[in-house]
């Protein structure tokens, strides 16, 4: 499937509030609610969060790319990275829930790897029904 | 004081972003937001950022009706007190077409008022043309 959205940018961590920025036009232009976008942005927020951690071996600097897809009932949201792949890291920095995050926001995951090898996070979220859904957490 | 090299902050950095929009009524609130945030983190006054946004309106107004294959790839490059906006997979006459539709009645081209430089390129990868703009934050 063609993306409706591609954004790329230098995988460092002020880049995130670029992607949360353009995630808030999406919503604008797909009348998303403010409870299913802020998940939305959660999610996508943590994927990035991720690559710029984990994907790239200190001091050297690489690209992330969001991608989005928009259906009549969900959007499909893809983060890939160029780096070293999705693979067990015991010295992370981090508390090590962002995919738990992520899983528990969107309605579906794959972690994997897309048809150029680019390892890719590809997160689906319903734009019908409530936000939070899955964990019954709603506000 | 460790006497060590001072970085350089952020903000002051280049700072690029490449965004590809297939659907025409994505592309403003996307785009506007993508160059606020970058011109806001880069310092730019209020009025030049404003000015920005106009020619982001004036682009994403009538890109599409110049794509060359349904979708437009727009290069946001900020550094050194200047914006860079490249439009990109326009057709080849479109970059022309383009900045002959920004013409408003009784203000002018918007383009060419908020820009200190705007050039017409062809583009490689599409076979088609682009759109360079150049803004200067003073």
């Amino acid at each position: 499937m063609r993306p409706d959205i591609e954004l790329a940018l230098a995988a460092r961590a002020e880049n995130i509030a670029i992607v949360r920025h353009a995630l808030g036009g999406l919503g604008d232009a797909l009348a998303i609610s403010p409870q299913k976008l802020d998940d939305i942005r959660i999610a996508v927020s943590e994927a990035c969060a991720n690559v710029v951690l984990h994907a790239y071996p200190p001091g050297s600097e690489g690209q992330m790319e969001i991608s989005a897809c928009t259906s009549e009932d969900e959007l499909v949201v893809a983060v890939r990275d160029w780096g070293r792949g999705i693979r067990p890291r015991p010295d992370s920095p981090g508390l090590g829930l962002g995919l738990s995050m992520i899983a528990a926001l969107a309605e579906e995951v794959q972690l994997g790897h897309d048809s150029e090898q680019h390892t890719e996070v590809r997160m689906t979220f319903s734009l019908n029904g409530s936000s939070r859904a899955k964990d019954g957490h709603g506000r | 004081m460790s006497g060590s090299a001072v970085e350089e902050p952020r903000h002051t950095a280049e700072m690029t972003a490449r965004i590809r929009l297939v659907s025409g009524p994505m592309a403003r609130p996307v785009l506007c937001r993508v160059v606020s945030m970058v011109l806001t983190r880069a310092e730019w006054p209020i009025d030049r950022l404003d000015d920005a946004m106009l020619a982001c309106d004036a682009l994403c107004a009538h890109a599409y009706d110049h794509a060359s294959d349904g979708r437009i790839t727009l290069e946001v490059c900020a550094r050194d007190g200047t914006l860079e906006l490249r439009v990109r997979e326009l057709a080849r006459d479109g970059a022309a077409a383009l900045l002959r539709d920004a013409r408003l009645p009784g203000v002018g081209n918007v383009l060419e008022h908020v820009a200190e430089r705007l050039a017409i390129e062809p583009d490689e990868q599409s076979g088609g043309s682009q759109l360079v703009l150049v803004i200067s934050s003073s």
